[in-house]
């Protein structure tokens, strides 16, 4: 790798508050890790990865966003890459801070379902990005993040969901709700890699 | 000498100034309210609580305790992301736009400005908080059999809109980061939803959660509210609870304000106080025999007479009463045990009618909370909390809970002509369990603690005779039971007798 290629991806990350954003990740981690020290019901054992889950979604949706607009996508061909880059990396580095947040304490769902339900949540993200803008990518993953709390309380009153689509209400190995997530995190990636976040005031 | 007073008339560009102020306000507020995010998430707050809470709050029975405490433990929970959410992205719109200076030199006070802004949002946020209770109470309005609209829950889930949209709006003020909004909407959840977990009985400081309608571990259930009044003690708390901090928050904004300093700190220390003070006054409360919490400070004794009501009665030989608000129940309570009711009626012993009494509630430690019946007797019974529609209690186990209730309770008392406790016949329990028919869902084991003191052996001779009288129409015991009654209390009749 060139200098000017790691200044490239230097750059990018520091327009897209990439480090703030890691930060941020490690304190979701953090705070889930704190959270399992807790004494939690059965509802809330259950639900409660789900909601750091979301929040490392939101915040990497949120990064999507661009400052500059119109003059960066002139600048050259490498920008879809670094937006796919960024996107796959922040998504991965969640799905390990949170894993590892949980080793040796009883996590729900484990890593599979860690990694179902990161992937898919910021797929949404990343859609909403694509056609709201970065700033507001968040809405996806909370608004998702609802219907999936609703979905894992149905496990307990039914009638229960039993849609892929609503994922983290499906056992961690289900391969139903696996594919649904990776579809959905698939099409955020395409949409984040070919078009990027819609220009809004906010960047 | 002649006092004259002489009063300085208010210069005219003071009165005009001050109606310019007011009418300024409206516009300010008039074009918030047109720019706002919340007016676009509304229909993202109404399709939330259609999908969470609606659809489960109208599959529970039509009675309005259940509904409404159910509303207030999920509407708050459905609106908390739109409504936090759009509240801080309008909190953080200068810093985000980078017009904070801009704007700093406008006419307004920067905390006026906010408190247009953040007016509109929640104006909007009550809309669809007011929409969703609306169409709640209008449907449950035309399926209750019985009672009226209970607005304590609606009010606490009203005053908890303003304190989201306060905490929201002063973190997106204070750090307009792309990243506070979901933050801060994240936390809010978190807090709101999860906030009741390191609850522990009925003295917890954290049932001052907007979003507990009732003791924990009892919830909303069909005997809370019912024979009693429902207490508003644990909502005014709760209301205070959130106004104080709403007042607090909001207060807060304006302490950067050199102008209004004082003024802001102390509206921030009178919400505060308030807060405190709701905190408290739920670390007194305490569960009351009827399943609600009472806070001394804040009951009303008069709160503790029962309701006055007309009960609704079966047309069965022996008539059933429940309280009106159970009136849809009754069917299935009439079906579930009408052929008992066919055939001990008139039987020496036998109740010229069947009232329902209300459940008594008591805390044990932790969250554990006993429900027990009274008195029971042949003349009064008590309704299982699990009601069908209730938590996916289905009609088959409403039945199984009124035979071994009820069912049994009945034929117990005729039979052994009201000495449970004695030593019974082995032809006493055979006719007892001829006599109640339990659904094919009740299994042995929840019988199990009944075997020979009410009810025989399974397979032991006493069983197979029980089958042999429960092959009978409840016409024909009935008959049979009528000119054996008598022998059969003092012992006289064996197995072998039995038809």
């Amino acid at each position: 790798m060139t200098a000017v290629a790691v200044r490239l991806v230097r750059l990018h990350a520091a327009s897209r508050r990439l480090p703030a954003a890691l930060v941020l990740l490690a304190a979701c981690a953090a705070a889930l890790r704190g959270t399992l020290y807790g004494q939690w019901d059965s509802y809330g054992a259950l639900q409660l990865p789900l909601i750091f889950e979301a929040a490392c979604a939101a915040v990497v949706a949120v990064t999507a966003g661009s400052p500059f607009g119109e003059p960066e996508r002139a600048t050259g061909r490498w920008l879809p890459f670094l937006r796919l880059g960024a996107a796959v990396t922040l998504t991965g580095l969640a799905a390990g801070a949170l894993a590892a947040a949980g080793a040796g304490l009883p996590l729900a769902g484990g890593f599979p379902d860690i990694l179902r339900n990161v992937a898919g949540l910021t797929g949404i993200g990343l859609l909403c990005a694509t056609v709201l803008g970065g700033p507001l990518a968040w809405t996806g993953p909370l608004t998702y993040l609802l219907l999936g709390l609703y979905g894992l309380y149905t496990d307990w009153h039914p009638p229960t969901l039993s849609t892929p689509w609503i994922w983290p209400a499906r056992a961690p190995h289900d391969l139903g709700g696996a594919l649904c997530a990776a579809v959905v995190f698939a099409a955020g990636l395409a949409a984040i890699t070919v078009r990027g976040a819609r220009e809004s005031p906010g960047g | 000498m002649t006092n004259v007073e002489i009063t300085t008339p208010r210069p005219v560009a003071a009165r005009r100034g001050s109606a310019a102020a007011v009418l300024g306000s409206g516009r300010l507020l008039r074009i918030e309210l047109r720019h706002n995010a919340m007016l676009w998430l509304l229909p993202v707050a109404i399709a939330l609580f259609w999908y969470n809470g609606y659809r489960e709050i109208m599959a529970l029975p039509p009675m309005w305790n259940l509904r409404a405490m159910t509303l207030q433990n999920r509407l708050l929970l459905d609106l908390a992301i739109p409504v936090t959410g759009a509240a801080a992205w309008m909190g953080s719109r200068e810093g985000r736009r980078n017009v904070t200076d801009l704007v700093a030199v406008t006419a307004r006070p920067r905390w006026s400005r906010q408190l247009a802004t953040w007016a509109a949002t929640t104006a909007w946020a009550e809309v669809a908080c007011l929409a969703c209770v609306a169409v709640v109470y209008i449907m449950t309005a035309r399926q209750a059999s019985w009672g009226g609209p209970l607005w304590w829950p609606a009010a606490v889930s009203a005053a908890g809109v303003p304190a989201l949209t306060a905490i929201g709006f002063a973190a997106g003020a204070w750090f307009p980061g792309r990243f506070v909004t979901p933050l801060v909407t994240m936390a809010v959840f978190f807090g709101l939803g999860f906030g009741t977990q390191a609850a522990t009985g009925d003295h917890s400081y954290w049932q001052v959660s907007p979003l507990t309608a009732g003791a924990f571990d009892i919830g909303a259930a069909p005997g809370v509210a019912t024979f009693y009044p429902y207490l508003p003690d644990l909502s005014i708390a709760q209301v205070m609870l959130t106004v104080g901090l709403a007042v607090a928050v909001l207060g807060a904004l304006g302490i950067p304000v050199a102008r209004m300093r004082w003024l802001a700190a102390v509206i921030t220390a009178a919400g505060l106080a308030a807060a405190g003070t709701a905190v408290a006054l739920a670390g007194t409360g305490r569960l009351d025999p009827h399943g609600m919490i009472a806070i001394p400070a804040l009951h009303d004794a008069a709160s503790d007479q029962p309701v006055r009501y007309a009960p609704a009665c079966s047309r069965t030989p022996i008539p059933v009463c429940v309280h009106p608000a159970y009136a849809g129940f009754l069917p299935a309570v009439t079906a579930s045990v009408g052929p008992e009711l066919t055939e001990f009626a008139g039987l020496p012993g036998a109740p010229d009618r069947i009232s329902q009494v209300s459940a008594v509630y008591r805390q044990e430690p932790g969250n554990a909370i006993t429900v027990g019946g009274g008195i029971p007797s042949a003349t009064a019974f008590l309704l299982p909390d699990e009601v069908p529609g209730r938590l996916g209690t289905t009609g088959a186990e409403f039945a199984a809970q009124m035979d071994e209730g009820l069912g049994l309770q009945l034929a117990s008392d005729i039979i052994l002509g009201g000495h449970a406790d004695s030593n019974p016949s082995q032809a006493q329990l055979a006719v007892i369990a001829g006599s109640v028919r339990f659904p094919p869902s009740v299994e042995s084991r929840d019988l199990a603690p009944m075997y020979g003191r009410l009810l025989p052996q399974p397979g032991s001779p006493a069983d197979l005779a029980a089958r042999r009288f429960a092959a009978l129409s409840p016409a024909a015991r009935h008959a049979w039971l009528a000119g054996h009654l008598a022998a059969l209390h003092a012992g006289r009749i064996s197995l072998a007798q039995l038809p």
